[in-house]
């Protein structure tokens, strides 16, 4: 009979959760010898299988049930079917009538068991059955062992109902599959098989405890409808990405060790489960992270437990810790790739309207409209050394802290950014910016000034509002400005000083020329440059400049009349001065400096001073004005001619009467006077006649 | 002076010829646009300055196009600032898209029109290949026949033209010639096949042109004897003839003949001064004592300077001087 004890046990395995690990002893008596021999039992557990709480278990090895295995089994061969018939003594039936243990019997079929309807527990551990077959009668049968086997298909076991226990580790398994009579199952464990999928198990909402450890799992999911799961084992599988966790209600223990989870997102699903209290990810790329630990407490502040260590209430803090530090990177990482987006779109929309005026496609019109739809939305993003485009008040930059991620226009045509020491302007509207009040502080840092999209010419007008407002620029930048003349340079020759420049030769033909760089340094001799394009500069450098241009310098100089002189350079100065004559609010000293400025300029290089760059509109203008002055000379002269030919002809007509004309004179005087008499009377007559 | 010749011409018309008119008005615009400079020193001086300076050939310098365009004198005096400028660029042997000449021409003369160039660049070319690179002697002869000449190489090259196209402009019949009733294939596309026109027929026509012409145009016998030794010719290849024609050149009388065309003493010397002074001028630059040496490279330098500037005050400088040609 069975004893009480098990018996109550066992039937408490049958209500609650507690189920422990089973060991199905078998004893059988030798056929030869007539005695039971008792062998203490060697308990193995197996590394990879759950711990249980095992109460059962205890029992188990306080009964100290021995057995000698595989002696005690007497297995007939039946010339009916190819399956052994397996036969126990009826002592051992009555001894041990719920329990049947065949373990390591070198089976390779299942016997057929007869008269043992009322089994429990069987054990077919350490064989090499392929296939589960025969055990359909068993259908009492709560606990089913057949580890270590060769099984390649989980089937067979559709009328096991009270089926509790499964045990199936270690096999050839490739797919879970047959399981759906099985609903009573508490333990299904099939590790070290060759699993890749989970499925079929949904059903199964009494299991407590399923280890798919050392299998070809991938990915974790399809596990709603297991309410009573408590421990789910997975170690050394290949899962990437866990799903459906959270729909388990139970769920206590997670073990993922040696998988393939390489971030917190593709384990998600587990900071939703408020059952968790232990989980396991050693082993995992995950683990090498600097940010795992804090990550995961931060994620699930439900557990107990990681990687089988108590979590301490100082790692709790630290955690938090470090997770709110991960955030504030996160959010200014965030901020800074927005800022940087903001300004992608911009220069985008502005290079765009530089193709198309380059095209001359848009209408000039449309251009201003949109420009001036525009200005009230300007972007104004301030972060710290970043300070970008401008706030609507008219105070200085760097102290209006507008919101800085208003949604950005894509249509905004120009940008201005100012970052540490360089000043970026994008789209001619920027260069309306240069009028701004900026602090003194923010333009004395400015050393680099850099131009992209906006037409040369229109630089040219505003580069002696540069030179005053940012004193400091040495270097300047040109992208996509249109330089196509030599003669453009001759305009930088105005500014103070410049150390470096960098003509890009994207949208600025006139660095296709060979001698462009010669001429820049001749050009601008006075300024010694240093750099040119990043290389450079050379003392040969300068002399060859020197070479090829130097003649153009003495003929532009001492060539030239005095007026011509005078008249040039007073034109050059009149037009620098026209920014400071035209402005408000400009502080008298600043006119002293520029006088002394141009004196000195003019010091330094007379014989270039001459070579000046007059925009294609200025230069038209000039000439349109001079037209006027052209029409009146014109007429003047040509009243001059008429006057001078008059004469002319009125001399040659002179030149030819003249002589008749004296001929008549004097004879007309001889006539007169040849009578004495009369011509005395005539005279004296002529002097009464005028009283 | 007092030629017969001249005295027989109508006032006008002598004025006309001799380009005076366009210079006075010249002076006078200059004269009302700069009033304030020029009324410190006096009218009168004014005056001298502005024609001495149309006298030796620098009043072309940085004026609008059409100044510079107005009078032969004029084109002449360009053509002889422009050689003397850049002649350096030459020597240097850098051979320049016609891109880049049209720059150098722009720094003289802001406005100076693309097309000008572009027609000489196409001379030299051969109407070929734009953006192949040219040396400054080639461009620079071809750029004096279609400069000086521009209004006469437009009717030559509608005469062309019409030869080409089997139509003869003049009246006048040239008996010895049968080539001209050959010409009855009218496609322009096939007249590839016998390239050019014939030199004789062509030499003809250019002469009827020369004759009623009053622009400018280079003197019939020397184009003749461009003509003489080829039996067909090109429209371009007749202008490369006329380029390198040194009769021609020696005709015009503003650049030196090939051989010489490098050749210039006097701004030799004077650029070697300018080149000195720059280099002075830098070394004495305080961040540039970084360099190694550069006391002692600034102490031989002026030494250098020193005995060139002594060397030069000892032979008697020849200085160019422009005369005008009839």
């Amino acid at each position: 009979m069975i004893p009480g004890k098990y018996r109550s046990v066992s039937g408490r395995a049958a209500n609650n959760v507690n189920c422990g690990l089973h060991l199905v002893i078998q004893t059988s008596p030798l056929p030869e010898k007539n005695k039971v021999r008792f062998k203490k039992v060697e308990f193995k557990l197996n590394k990879d299988t759950s711990s249980f709480p095992g109460r059962l278990l205890q029992h188990d090895l306080e009964r100290n049930y021995s057995s000698r295995q595989g002696d005690h089994i007497n297995l007939v061969s039946s010339s009916l079917s190819s399956f052994p018939i397996l036969q126990r003594s009826s002592e051992e039936k009555i001894l041990y009538s719920d329990r049947l243990s065949l373990e390591r019997q070198k089976l390779t079929v299942c016997p057929i068991i007869n008269g043992e309807d009322h089994l429990r527990l069987l054990n077919f551990q350490h064989n090499f059955i392929t296939r589960i077959q025969n055990i359909s009668n068993l259908q009492k049968l709560i606990s089913l062992d057949l580890y270590d086997n060769q099984i390649e298909e989980i089937s067979g076991l559709s009328t096991l109902r009270c089926l509790r226990v499964l045990l199936l580790g270690k096999n050839r398994i490739k797919k879970i599959s047959n399981l759906e009579n099985l609903k009573s199952l508490d333990v299904l464990d099939l590790h070290g098989n060759q699993i890749t999928k989970i499925e079929n198990i949904n059903h199964l909402c009494e299991l407590r405890v399923l280890n798919l450890a050392r299998n070809f799992l991938s990915h974790v999911d399809n596990l709603n409808g297991l309410d009573s799961l408590t421990e789910l084992n997975l170690r050394h599988n290949q899962i990437t990405f866990v799903r459906d966790v959270d729909n388990l209600p139970c769920l206590q223990h997670l073990f993922l060790s040696f998988n393939n989870i390489s971030s917190f997102d593709s384990v998600s699903c587990l900071a939703d489960s408020s059952s968790l209290s232990d989980i396991t990810f050693d082993g995992n790329p995950i683990a090498q992270e600097s940010w795992y630990k804090h990550t995961v407490l931060q994620n699930m502040m439900q557990l107990r437990q990681l990687d089988m260590k108590r979590i301490t209430e100082e790692e709790r803090r630290m955690a938090s810790v470090l997770a709110k530090k991960e955030e504030e990177k996160k959010r200014e990482s965030h901020k800074q790739s927005l800022l940087k987006e903001k300004k992608r779109l911009t220069i985008n929309n502005v290079a765009r309207q530089w193709d198309l005026q380059q095209q001359r496609v848009a209408n000039i019109a449309t251009n201003e409209d949109r420009k001036d739809s525009d200005s009230p939305q300007d972007p104004c993003q301030i972060d710290g050394s970043t300070l970008s485009a401008f706030p609507e008040e008219t105070g200085p930059l760097d102290s209006g802290l507008n919101n800085a991620l208003q949604g950005l226009s894509v249509v905004d045509t120009y940008l201005v950014e100012v970052d540490g020491d360089t000043l970026s302007l994008y789209g001619s509207g920027a260069l309306e910016s240069l009028d701004r009040n900026w602090s003194v502080q923010t333009a004395g840092m400015i050393t680099t000034v850099s131009f992209t999209f906006i037409e040369f010419d229109e630089i040219v007008q505003v580069l002696p509002k540069l030179k005053i407002k940012f004193p400091n620029s040495l270097h300047l930048k040109f992208k996509e400005t249109n330089l196509v003349m030599l003669q453009q340079f001759n305009a930088l020759a105005q500014l103070r000083r410049i150390d470096q420049l960098t003509i890009d030769p994207q949208g600025n033909p006139v660095v296709n020329f060979t001698l462009w760089k010669y001429y820049v340094l001749f050009r601008l001799s006075h300024f010694s440059m240093q750099k040119i394009n990043g290389t450079e500069v050379t003392q040969n450098d300068m002399i060859m400049a020197e070479r090829l241009f130097g003649i153009l310098a003495h003929v532009a100089s001492s060539e030239l009349p005095q007026y011509r002189l005078i008249s040039i350079l007073g034109d050059a100065r009149k037009k620098q001065f026209r920014y400071l004559l035209e402005s408000k609010g400009k502080k008298p000293g600043i006119i002293n400096e520029e006088n002394n400025d141009s004196k000195r300029l003019v010091g330094e290089n007379t014989n270039r001073a001459t070579l000046n760059y007059t925009t294609r509109d200025f230069y038209n203008e000039k000439l349109e004005e001079i037209k006027e002055k052209k029409k009146f000379c014109k007429t003047y002269i040509e009243d001059l001619v008429k006057e001078a030919t008059e004469i002319n002809m009125k001399n040659e007509a002179l030149q030819k009467l003249w002589p008749q004309m004296f001929i008549e004179l004097v004879r007309d005087a001889v006539i007169e006077i040849r009578n004495k008499n009369s011509y005395m009377k005539l005279c004296l007559q002529q002097i009464t006649d005028q009283k | 002076m007092l030629s017969p010749e001249r005295l027989a011409l109508p006032d006008y018309e002598y004025l006309a010829q001799r380009h005076v008119l366009t210079y006075m008005e010249d002076a006078v615009c200059q004269l009302l646009e700069n009033r304030e400079d020029i009324s410190q020193y006096g009218i009168a001086r004014f005056f001298t300055e502005y024609f001495n300076s149309v006298c030796q050939g620098t009043h072309i310098l940085f004026r609008e196009f059409s100044f510079v365009q107005a009078t032969p004198h004029n084109r002449v005096s360009f053509l002889r600032a422009f050689w003397r400028c850049f002649r350096t660029v030459g020597k240097n042997g850098d051979l320049l898209t016609m891109k880049e000449y049209h720059c150098l021409l722009q720094l003289l003369c802001p406005d100076f029109p693309l097309e000008l160039t572009q027609k000489a660049a196409r001379i030299v070319l051969m109407d070929d290949a734009m953006d192949c690179l040219m040396s400054f002697s080639d461009f620079l002869f071809a750029f004096q026949i279609q400069f000086y000449y521009s209004e006469f190489l437009d009717s030559v090259a509608a005469i062309y033209e019409n030869l080409l196209s089997g139509k003869n402009p003049n009246t006048v019949i040239v008996p010895t010639s049968s080539s001209g009733q050959h010409r009855q294939r009218p496609a322009l596309g096939e007249a590839g096949m016998l390239e050019g026109v014939e030199a004789s027929l062509f030499y003809q026509c250019l002469e009827n042109l020369c004759d009623r012409h009053k622009y400018s145009c280079p003197p019939p016998a020397l184009v003749k004897e461009a003509l003489s030794n080829v039996q067909r010719l090109t429209f371009y290849g007749f202008l490369m003839a006329l380029s390198k024609h040194h009769g021609i050149n020696q005709a015009l009388g503003a650049l030196p003949d090939k051989g010489d065309l490098m050749h210039d003493p006097a701004m030799d010397e004077e650029l070697e001064r300018l080149v000195v002074r720059s280099k002075l001028h830098r070394t004495s630059r305080p961040h540039r004592a970084k360099e190694p040496g550069a006391f002692g490279f600034q102490r031989r330098e002026k030494q250098e300077a020193l005995e060139r500037v002594s060397s030069a005050s000892v032979p008697t400088p020849y200085h160019y001087r422009w005369e005008p040609r009839e």
